[in-house]
């Protein structure tokens, strides 16, 4: 179980989690019903009878790119905070009485969003709705409070990046690659953030983004929807809208050069990390990149697994897209044995994409790479969970989750040219960041 | 449950996880209690058959026609205790060998082959067995069984790709001590808790172990370790029962048995004494820690009342390992216990970290945690919450074909039963404190019985770990999981 935690990459990866099976059925999704409170908070349902579960989850707009320099982290900490007591509950309670009432939780940040995830017997039902709106409404700032889980940020952070040099690095990549754009941020803040945020910045972090408008509440079960429309309306009913957030109006401008950094830690292993800016989640170009990664990166038969692993100049490689608001990274990266020399690496990469920006993919890769993408899609969609966050990342990042349903015809459509026209925009030199950790022998 | 096999650097980045823990819950959901009886109806599996082979292998079948889809689960007994003597890592890599080209396709050919189609093959060792699982959409049935087949009677063992895949292996180890310390602390944990018994084999293997195993090793370990006879196989999805269990008689039926015989397993004696390891790694500025002994067996006959304890004291978030240590200190990120078991008795533990300064504090908090356990037991309010909790969450287990297989074999390798699912709700709903209290007694040991591993920068923690016993230390860049002999 996965405990507040946080950002994109976790996330991404996160998808190549188990979940099994399912299949292509033109009427799936069509009993999912949705209302909108007058207070603004949409509710989705979508009755899955399968188990006699449901998952939960609720999404807010908020995340690392709505934070600022001195406040950075402030999204993810706020995550922390919202299990940490409200003026009807006392710190721990929230936890105490899901887990009593048969349910786990979790939650997780991004540079996009916050997302809290409710999984538990459909006996609890009201109990989650009664717990999930009173910490929208009524959260409360107690001083020792904020002071302890400071020191819980702090030991994630701590085990997380400080003491991961992977982790460590594209903290750094991230920063280097954007200038201008709050997606430079770390999800989980500069140490000197974590320990500096106030209560102010606290408090107006919550009225701003917490707002039942800023959100959206996702039910997928063994459920009615009747009755999670009447329990909606008695538990958010009355929390008031607030003003919608400023928008993030900053436009990272184009990269115009090759940018680089070198990390110098303790450790046996160098790393590479490259990574170009690329779309937005919902960018026309996205299901043609999608296609292009899995040709890249998925599976034991995948270009670069291929070029890197098996030639042993990696010990490992991979790679993701971030997809959120704004135009988001492209990441691939290889771990390398102890004698590798990023530069080869670095070249045989460069190599591997100028071959796929000139000559193009061919049929059987395209059509590998469409099978284990709808594959996945399906896989995701056998889980009453999968669906819940599919719904999530549709309706967030896409504005209607009906589009889920057209995942598949979307890649489907992908042509070897779109791939080849994708790999040309994106990849090139002038367009990315390189990032590269020396080992170092530690001193003692 | 992560299923997919997973390489160290998603694994690590995937590990944000923290256990969970609870404290004394007087409040507990006073207007809407669990509604245990309802619970307790829990979850059943669906019929399944049973398939005896004359050569040995035991196949299961469960139909499952919610999606076009099939998933398997094979386990063949081994594993790491069939490792060879000082060969640690024999039977991981063997287990990644059987993905590199089976039947008539070479490496690539095979991956290809899975991929094109969508498909998921998976193998992986563990202490006591080899596991290749899978899913295949149910229109590839036919591919599937060839694939399965292919691998698990003729693969090719390719030398070529044992050189490679032995390399890759011990460099994946350092790698893992760069990223993903939090991983390796359970696995130095075992690996010194165990000492000389075979569980405390490092499934992955060690480097300097890796490094012993050679081409003739790996084919003996087939020959000797692999075969009908030590095989479960399970599979459910959508496929007739008739027609499947025909072409897997036909796939399967002349199938060889394992030349070698089983390595005995004793059952592993608990530690006497506190006995403590400190790993360095100098310059971290986080201490992770492992306190432990010997625990029970998976056939333990009072598994519900320990799954019930286990939750109280370090399963969940509200456990009372993690309420102490992170939500009311913020000592941590996160703190549990774990308990694994096996044919014999596996290790129970407490698993956590904190900062480099506060390591002495953190772990004293641990074991006043223990204390308390042994104390004053699990109270009403606490055993109720935990019922909920395990029946609340047991559902997902079996809500995909894939996670169904899994508890099939799980269920034939360990001779259980059905009823180890069919009854588990009952069970549960029926533990009472006394059992509670029985179990906390047998499995968890007490402070003086306790074995310590403390990763961490030695220069800072040498003391405080040396208050706790008598201190064996090794550097984090030995290539082994435990001090040399």
């Amino acid at each position: 179980m996965l405990k507040r935690a946080l950002p994109a990459v976790a996330l991404l990866l996160a998808f190549f989690v188990p979940v099994v099976q399912a299949a292509p059925d033109d009427s799936l999704g069509e009993d999912i019903v949705e209302q909108t409170l007058p207070n603004g908070l949409k509710v989705v349902v979508w009755p899955d009878h399968d188990i006699p579960n449901v998952a939960q989850f609720t999404w807010f707009r908020a995340g690392g790119r709505n934070e600022y320099p001195g406040i950075t982290g402030l999204a993810h900490y706020f995550e922390h905070m919202m299990f940490n007591g409200t003026t009807t509950l006392e710190p721990g309670e929230f936890d105490r009485i899901m887990e009593a009432a048969g349910g786990a939780n979790n939650a997780y940040t991004s540079h996009d969003v916050t997302v809290y995830q409710d999984w538990y017997p459909v006996s609890a039902l009201e109990t989650i709705f009664r717990l999930e709106a009173d910490r929208m409404a009524n959260l409360s700032f107690d001083p020792e409070v904020i002071e302890s889980e400071r020191g819980v940020v702090y030991s994630e952070r701590r085990t997380s990046v400080d003491n991961n040099n992977f982790r460590a690095l594209m903290e750094k990549v991230q920063a280097t690659a954007y200038l201008a754009h709050p997606y430079q941020f770390p999800v989980i803040g500069w140490p000197s953030d974590i320990e500096n945020w106030s209560m102010e910045d606290l408090k107006t972090f919550y009225r701003t983004y917490y707002a039942p408008n800023n959100a959206v509440l996702f039910v997928v079960g063994d459920v009615d929807p009747d009755r999670i429309f009447a329990l909606a309306e008695k538990y958010y009913g009355d929390i008031p809208a607030q003003p919608a957030p400023e928008p993030v109006t900053t436009v990272e401008p184009p990269q115009q050069g090759e940018r680089t950094v070198v990390l110098e830690r303790p450790g046996q292993t160098p790393m590479l990390q490259m990574a170009w800016h690329s779309g937005a989640a919902d960018a026309q170009t996205m299901p043609a990149l999608e296609v292009l990664m899995a040709i890249l990166t998925d599976g034991e038969s995948s270009v670069l697994h291929q070029a890197l692993v098996e030639q042993q100049l990696a010990i490992e490689t991979g790679g993701f897209v971030h997809q959120g608001f704004d135009r988001g990274l492209t990441w691939i990266y290889a771990i390398l044995p102890p004698y590798g020399d990023p530069a080869v690496v670095e070249k045989k990469i460069t190599s591997v994409l100028d071959a796929i920006a000139t000559e193009g993919v061919t049929p059987a890769q395209l059509e590998k790479a469409k099978n284990m993408l709808t594959a996945n899609y399906w896989r995701e969609m056998a889980t009453i969970s999968g669906k819940a966050q599919a719904l999530g990342t549709y309706e967030i990042f896409h504005g209607d989750y009906r589009e889920l349903f057209d995942a598949p015809a979307a890649w489907e459509a992908v042509t070897a040219n779109d791939v080849r026209k994708v790999a040309t925009e994106i990849f090139r030199k002038e367009n990315r960041t390189v990032g590269v950790l020396k080992p170092v022998a530690a001193d003692e | 449950m992560l299923k997919m096999k997973m390489t160290a650097i998603l694994a690590a980045l995937l590990l944000l996880t923290a256990c969970a823990a609870t404290p004394e819950p007087e409040t507990v959901a006073k207007d809407t209690g669990p509604d245990l009886q309802r619970l307790a109806k829990g979850v059943t599996l669906p019929a399944y058959e049973t398939v005896q082979l004359p050569n040995g292998m035991q196949i299961l079948l469960m139909e499952k026609h919610d999606v076009p889809m099939i998933s398997f689960e094979a386990l063949v007994r081994g594993g790491a205790v069939a490792d060879p003597e000082g060969k640690i890592g024999t039977s991981a890599l063997l287990a990644d060998l059987l993905r590199r080209g089976a039947g008539d396709r070479d490496a690539m050919e095979f991956a290809r082959t899975v991929e094109s189609v969508g498909g998921i093959l998976e193998t992986s060792s563990s202490k006591e067995a080899v596991t290749v699982s899978g899913q295949f959409m149910s229109r590839d049935a036919e591919l599937m069984i060839e694939l399965l087949g292919d691998m698990l009677t003729e693969p090719t063992l390719a030398r070529t790709e044992f050189d490679k895949l032995r390399a890759r292996s011990v460099q994946q180890i350092a790698a893992m001590k760069d990223t993903s310390l939090r991983a390796l602390t359970t696995i130095y944990g075992d690996a010194f808790l165990f000492g000389e018994h075979p569980y405390s084999r490092a499934v992955m293997g060690t480097e300097a172990g890796l490094a012993s195993v050679t081409y003739p090793d790996i084919r003996r370990y087939f020959i000797e370790q692999f075969g009908a006879d030590r095989t479960i196989l399970a599979v459910v999805g959508d496929f007739d029962t008739a027609t499947m269990r025909a072409r897997l008689e036909e796939e399967f039926g002349g199938w060889r048995k394992a030349a070698g015989t089983l390595p005995e397993v004793s059952e592993p004696e608990p530690v006497p004494g506190n006995r403590v390891l400190l790993v360095n790694k100098p310059g971290a500025t986080q201490t992770y820690f492992y306190i432990g002994n010997v625990g029970v067996a998976r056939g333990y006959d009072k598994r519900a009342a320990l799954d019930l304890v286990n939750t109280v004291f370090g399963g969940r978030f509200t456990s009372m390992l993690n309420t102490k240590l992170r939500v009311e200190s913020g000592l941590t990120y996160g703190a549990g216990s774990r308990v694994t078991q096996y044919n014999e008795p596996g290790s129970v533990a407490i698993v956590s970290f904190t900062q480099t300064e506060t390591t002495g504090e953190a772990i004293d908090m641990a074991l006043g945690v223990l204390e308390q356990l042994h104390a004053e037991g699990l109270s009403p309010a606490q055993l109720a919450s935990a019922k909920a909790y395990v029946l609340g969450q047991f559902p997902p287990e079996l809500e995909t074909s894939g996670g169904i297989a899994e508890r099939l074999a799980i269920i034939a390798f360990y001779g259980l039963g059905r009823d180890d699912v069919d009854q588990y709700a009952g069970r549960v709903a029926a533990v009472e404190r006394e059992a509670a209290s029985a179990v906390i007694e047998n499995v968890y040991p007490e402070r003086g019985e306790l074995v310590f591993v403390l990763i961490g920068d030695a220069a800072a923690i040498r003391e405080v770990a040396a208050s706790y016993g008598s201190v064996t230390e090794m550097q984090i860049t030995d290539p082994r999981f435990k001090p040399a002999d």
